[in-house]
């Protein structure tokens, strides 16, 4: 009996030495990646209101080497399905949701522009900006961090992070930076392939096994009522999970939704002291800052199922992204103002009190 | 002691398996909660060592040729019973795990690993057997618990992140659990015993999750089908057992909200061994791989899982003396 107790005893202790060795938080990570939330303690946002959004740092791997196919081979893709689309000296591609849902990052380039490509499909938010840090290139990475539901990505030169809509680095040696932003659309692929016939689209060949097509998020892009999880600040004045086009100027932002754009619309609008011209229809939206000059132009919606998306009162005819490809103003370019397709939710939480535009 | 006893006890041993979340890791609630019932005034101690290692990727029962997301839980589980009558006992399990995610980045290689470790949750659990219920050698118990969430739930990272509920010792949340089981010995081989075992776990909901939401874990279900025998190996008494489990859980929810990649069904094969050390000490090992894996969306699936320990029993002296006897 005496043995038993003695050997009882001795198992239990060795097992307790064991746990006490290791109790509280535990960071081991190789390669000098030294934890998730990067090298400094200091953040710009409250540390409570970053979560841990699950997967863990890369566990969203991004796509670091894409692979694309021609419109006539992108035949995964539903003419309705939602793509990030980007020009660049009139090279067209296109990023579909469908593969973004699960990848969230690519870091990407158009000759020899190196640009990371990045998508949040909690808050349903898309920007491209400069694959550079500290003057260097680099690219970025999932850091597995969520900010108002909205992702925070790491920048593989510093391992700082960096918010995507509130478009700067929170944490880390880069902190305050704010990304050099490259201008992107968000639509349906079927008004992307009519504008460019020609793009290149991300291919579901990523070296991943993905059910790409099925979302991972379920129902939440159209569920109102549906957090995973629930920003900071809400509000009602929306349904959460609209669509809506904001233009963001410092810490203010104006809203614009696409029924402000049935069968296609020119708005001229004054927001936070800058002359703006926002152009859409029902499924595409884009807004320009626009100069002294332009200012005195008037502009009109005028597409027909060409790269032509408006024209104004010179006979100039604009692409999307505010190229001038017909008229005396050929090769001009309007400054694509710093804007971002997103559910209504996300823009609510970030940039509280927005304006939401009426005719009236 | 009776080898019946013994028989029952080992077999005992490992019966009820309540993973709070073993698609994703998830709080680990013993692998040998479910002790036998002895006679009155016996005290049964428990102390074993799991090991949960999740590292197979599913899309539905599709896997998925990617290693790269690695969940381990290592565990400690003391639990501790006390029959209170023949047929009556109260078992208490306590844990303390040890919770790791472990990314290897596709882009370098690099490892990064986020983890926690403290003390668990813990179940208290009440079991009432009827024996002979059905026919001479088979008995019925049922059983009912409640896991009370006394691990924590608030476990930051090293720069003050609050890690996710999968990765923390606790759930915060209280769930129910149900009991029922009931085994067979036979005449012509009475070492020879089958049982089957249904459990099923009512999970609460964390009214505190992340600050400003709930989450509640997908209600459990499982079900073993178990057949064991026992062998004199070297002049130490040998109980190699064989379970199968099925296990269902549904979605967890979060926010009123369905948790996309939750829930699931999974089938097991438990080999199971234990050699009777001394006629009050058994040490036991087993492992638990998975048949089948059909989980609702992408999730990690477990890959294998391994327990070992030893358990103990301290008899009431009166009933000593009669084994003694004997």
């Amino acid at each position: 009996m005496k043995k038993i107790v003695f050997y009882l005893f001795t198992y239990c202790s060795l097992l307790v030495s064991c746990s006490s060795s290791d109790n509280g938080n535990d960071n081991d990570n190789d390669n000098d990646n030294t934890d998730s939330s990067g090298s400094s303690q200091e953040w710009l946002i409250p540390i409570s209101d970053v979560k841990d959004g699950g997967p863990g740092k890369d566990g969203i791997p991004s796509i670091d080497n894409p692979d694309f196919v021609s419109a006539e081979n992108a035949s995964f893709l539903n003419n309705n399905d939602l793509v990030i689309g980007i020009v660049k000296n009139n090279e067209a591609k296109a990023y579909p949701h469908i593969v973004m849902d699960w990848h969230e990052i690519v870091n990407d380039e158009i000759d020899g522009s190196f640009f990371t490509l990045n998508y949040c499909p909690l808050t349903g938010t898309a920007f491209a900006w400069e694959s550079k840090t500290k003057n260097t290139k680099t690219s970025f990475g999932v850091s597995g961090l969520l900010y108002n539901a909205n992702l925070i990505m790491y920048d593989r030169n510093t391992d700082s992070n960096w918010s995507q809509l509130r478009l700067e680095c929170v944490n880390g040696e880069l902190i305050n930076d704010q990304p050099v932003l490259y201008d992107v659309v968000e639509t349906d692929w079927e008004t992307w392939k009519t504008l460019y016939p020609e793009t290149k689209v991300l291919s579901t060949q990523t070296g991943f096994n993905r059910t790409y097509g099925t979302s991972p998020y379920g129902d939440y892009s159209v569920n109102n009522n549906r957090f995973i999880f629930v920003p900071e600040i809400t509000n009602s004045a929306l349904p959460n999970k609209d669509r809506v086009y904001t233009i963001i100027d410092e810490e203010k932002a104006k809203v614009y939704q696409f029924s402000d754009f049935n069968n296609g619309k020119a708005i001229r609008d004054t927001f936070n002291g800058k002359d703006y011209l926002i152009i859409g229809n029902d499924k595409l939206i884009y807004g320009f800052k626009l100069s002294e000059d332009q200012a005195n132009l008037t502009f009109e919606y005028e597409f027909n199922d060409s790269e032509v998306f408006f024209k104004d009162n010179e006979g100039n005819k604009w692409s999307i992204f505010g190229e001038a490809i017909e008229g005396t103003r050929i090769g001009e370019t309007l400054s694509g103002a710093k804007s971002v397709i997103s559910y209504w939710f996300a823009i609510a939480a970030f940039y509280p009190n927005p304006e939401i535009y009426s005719e009236l | 002691m009776s080898f019946k006893k013994i028989l029952l006890s080992i077999l005992s041993f490992y019966t009820l398996n309540l993973t709070a979340q073993c698609c994703s890791g998830g709080v680990p609630l013993s692998n040998n909660l479910g002790l036998s019932q002895e006679d009155k005034g016996t005290i049964q101690i428990g102390l074993n060592y799991d090991y949960n290692n999740l590292n197979t990727l599913n899309a539905g029962r599709i896997k998925l040729n990617e290693k790269f997301r690695l969940r381990t839980t290592h565990s400690i589980l003391l639990n501790a019973s006390y029959a209170l009558t023949n047929n009556f006992s109260a078992e208490g399990l306590f844990t303390w795990v040890n919770q790791r995610r472990i990314i290897t980045s596709q882009f370098d290689g690099s490892k990064n690993t986020e983890a926690s470790s403290g003390i668990g949750d813990a179940i208290l659990l009440l079991k009432y057997r009827f024996p002979n219920v059905f026919s001479k050698n088979s008995d019925l118990t049922l059983g009912f618990g409640a896991k009370m969430p006394l691990g924590s739930s608030t476990e930051v990272d090293s720069g003050g992140i609050l890690l996710i509920n999968d990765l923390q010792p606790g759930s915060n949340a209280w769930d129910f659990i149900y009991w029922l089981s009931t085994s067979k010995r036979f005449n012509f081989r009475p070492s020879l015993n089958t049982s089957i075992r249904f459990t099923y776990r009512n999970t609460g909901t964390d009214n505190d999750y992340l600050g400003n939401s709930t989450y509640k874990y997908g209600n459990e279900f499982q079900g073993f089908l178990s057949f064991s025998d026992q062998f004199n190996i070297l002049k130490t008494l040998a109980n190699p057992s064989l379970s199968f489990k099925y296990r269902d859980t549904k979605r967890d929810q979060t926010g009123g909200g369905e948790v996309d990649n939750t829930g699931g069904n999974w089938v097991f094969i438990i080999p199971n061994f234990s050699i009777n050390i001394t006629p009050n000490l058994a040490f036991s090992t087993k492992a638990e791989l998975p048949l089948y894996s059909n989980v609702d969306g992408t999730q990690l699936t477990p890959t294998y899982r391994i327990t070992t320990g030893f358990l103990f029993k301290i008899k009431p002296k009166s009933n000593v003396n009669v084994l003694n006897l004997n």
